[in-house]
């Protein structure tokens, strides 16, 4: 039987390719290989501006356990066939379920969806990497578990497994993800399986509320990388306050940006706001309030100020939008609220209340966030532009105002010379802020296509001359960006590759990692 | 011990395992398609092939599911309900 793959990984034969496949299928059961290009498709469906044939996959292969993956890992390396795993494949804009190079194999986990453990006491769970938020959501609903997390925007199809390992972030007091993470299972490129921390000590019960254990903590390394697959996960839960009380305070003018992070830094640091607040700026809002570009712009290139500031009066949506909330109970946020209320009125700031918020799409999905209940809200802002692409451009900055106007200067100035609008926003954890700007374009036309990849490589060197560097990044860019990161970095990280995965099999190139 | 272990159940809906495309659309397709942000699909007649086609290929904004997501005969359940108007509960 000649192999059905059109998109073979690099340098292997389609005789090799076929008997590693056979060999997987004995693995996991004929049903969970899949080589024909028809239903390879929802694997083939990325939101980057590069051709789908980029990142083409040659097959998928669905295990169910870790033994099956221990036994993948084998094939794998006999045949030198490069694997690339994926949790919910979900990380749309970043990559989505479309291996980081041509040809390689998709391990897709999502059959692992099993919550192995939730202990209410010490707020804690061990999750697999098929599991979703709203199916943890449910399940602490089910068993009326006062228990909340956080988790990133697209959370009703996203997992906590594969966000943490990508280090994403979300909304609530533990919106640091990775940082709320404890304990990780990892199957090697050999085949060993390591359990990290507490973990790797038979009959240790302090695997999810301990991280550190003796010697090097390794969990870091997993994470944006390719050095294993993770196959267990512990994160911390958070205990529902008794009072929670979101908000919303909006700013008139782009400079207020200044202002704004300046009076909420103090705040966030000494965690009387305890969540990572949001900044988010009228073109994020818009879209998923509802708005329709088309009713306020129709011409050419990136929309004009003016037009943004008609969307505001009309829709009662700032130039800036932050959101936070206050976690406790009533009396800690009654004293917290005066100060809120201070803050506000000082810096020129209208607040909006969780009652007052009623008839907006944006403040609902916002407030839902807040406390950890998944939704899919955000997705309003693929409506922005239409056609389906969308990338994000992510850079790292200082809490401080000036760093965040200048940074929001740059971004916007690259954007409108290409056409496109800012559609951004700045997510502040303790000292520095995420600046997650959706670069957003339609896919189904081939130049638009292009100035978007031309845009995300003028910004993402701009910014890297500044000394400002990405947290996170598409796969399409995965080389680029490692390089602004500098040699040194790169050197170690090639040589833990070399140390854990020398034959190269797991996801060669994720995060420019490869040997 | 306080401890709710269950390593085999996974409690509430496993992926393969929705109780049908009722359940589906609820925790899934409605997030969007019942909240402004996609399309409405219901009463539109449109014909069950062609919703399948759209979830497994995507369409634009509209994200592709793949078998361990949405597994076949699920989906083919939640396109016979859309397309036909049968029930789709709603919380």
């Amino acid at each position: 039987m000649g192999s059905k793959s059109k998109a073979l990984p690099k340098g292997i034969s389609a005789a090799e390719f076929d008997k590693a496949v056979r060999e997987m299928r004995a693995i996991v059961g004929d049903e969970h290989v899949l080589v024909d290009e028809e239903k390879l498709a929802p694997y083939r469906k990325i939101m980057m501006p590069v051709p789908d044939a980029q990142h083409e996959l040659s097959a998928s292969v669905m295990p169910d356990g870790v033994e099956q993956i221990q036994r993948i890992m084998k094939v794998a390396n006999k045949y030198r066939v490069p694997v690339y795993p994926i949790s919910t494949g979900k990380n749309l804009g970043y990559g989505s379920a479309a291996p980081v190079q041509r040809g390689q194999i998709v391990m897709d986990l999502r059959r692992m969806n099993r919550i192995l453990e939730v202990d209410p006491e010490l707020c804690t769970a061990l999750v697999e990497p098929g599991v979703t938020y709203q199916q943890l959501y449910d399940y602490l609903q089910e068993h009326k578990l006062p228990l909340w997390f956080s988790c990133p925007a697209p959370s009703a199809i996203a997992g906590p497994v594969g966000n943490m390992v990508d280090r994403g972030v979300g909304y609530t007091p533990y919106g640091e993800h990775f940082m709320f993470s404890c304990g990780m299972e990892v199957v090697l490129a050999d085949g060993q399986v390591l359990r990290t921390g507490m973990g790797a000590m038979e009959n240790s019960n302090t695997w999810q509320v301990f991280k550190w254990g003796y010697g090097p903590t390794l969990d870091g390394i997993f994470t944006q990388s390719n050095f294993g697959v993770v196959t267990k996960m512990g994160m911390w839960l958070m205990p529902a306050p008794p009072d929670f009380r979101p908000f919303c305070i909006q700013y008139p003018n782009e400079t207020d940006i200044t202002k704004i992070v300046e009076a909420l830094r103090p705040l966030r640091i000494a965690m009387v706001i305890p969540n990572a607040v949001v900044i988010a700026h009228t073109l994020w809002e818009a879209p998923c309030t509802p708005v329709k570009r088309a009713d306020y712009y129709t011409g050419p290139g990136a929309i004009p100020d003016e037009a943004v500031k008609k969307i505001q009066a009309e829709h009662n949506i700032g130039a800036w939008n932050v959101y936070a909330g206050l976690y406790g109970t009533k009396e800690t946020n009654d004293a917290n609220w005066k100060i809120i209320e201070a803050v506000a009125a000082g810096t020129g700031g209208k607040i909006i209340t969780q009652e007052a918020s009623k008839g907006s799409k944006a403040l609902e999905y916002r407030f839902d966030l807040m406390k950890g209940k998944p939704n899919l809200g955000e997705f309003g802002l693929y409506n922005w532009r239409g056609g389906g692409g969308s990338i994000w451009f992510a850079p790292v900055s200082q809490a401080k105002g000036s760093e965040t106007l200048k940074q929001m200067q740059m971004a916007k100035t690259i954007l409108a010379k290409y056409g496109f609008d800012y559609v951004g926003e700045f997510i502040v954890g303790w000292r520095d802020m995420h600046h997650v700007i959706d670069l957003l374009y339609d896919r189904s036309k081939p130049e638009e296509m292009e100035k978007a990849y031309a845009c995300y490589d003028e910004l993402l060197h701009t910014f890297a001359k500044e000394g400002y560097g990405m947290y996170r990044a598409n796969t399409a860019f995965a080389e680029k960006v490692a390089a602004t990161y500098g040699p040194v970095k790169r050197d170690v990280e090639k040589r833990l590759k070399k140390a854990l995965d020398p034959n190269n099999i797991i996801a060669p190139g994720r995060c420019g990692i490869s040997l | 011990m306080g401890v709710l272990a269950f390593a085999t159940a996974a409690g509430s809906a496993a992926a393969g395992q929705w109780r049908d495309g009722a359940e589906l659309y609820q925790k899934v397709c409605g997030h969007c398609h019942e909240a402004n942000v996609g399309p409405v699909l219901k009463g539109r007649g449109l014909p069950p092939e062609y919703i399948q086609r759209v979830v497994r290929m995507g369409n634009r904004a509209m994200p592709a599911f793949r078998p361990t997501e949405i597994d076949d005969a699920t989906l083919a359940d939640v396109a016979r309900r859309i397309s036909s108007g049968a029930a789709l509960a709603r919380e």
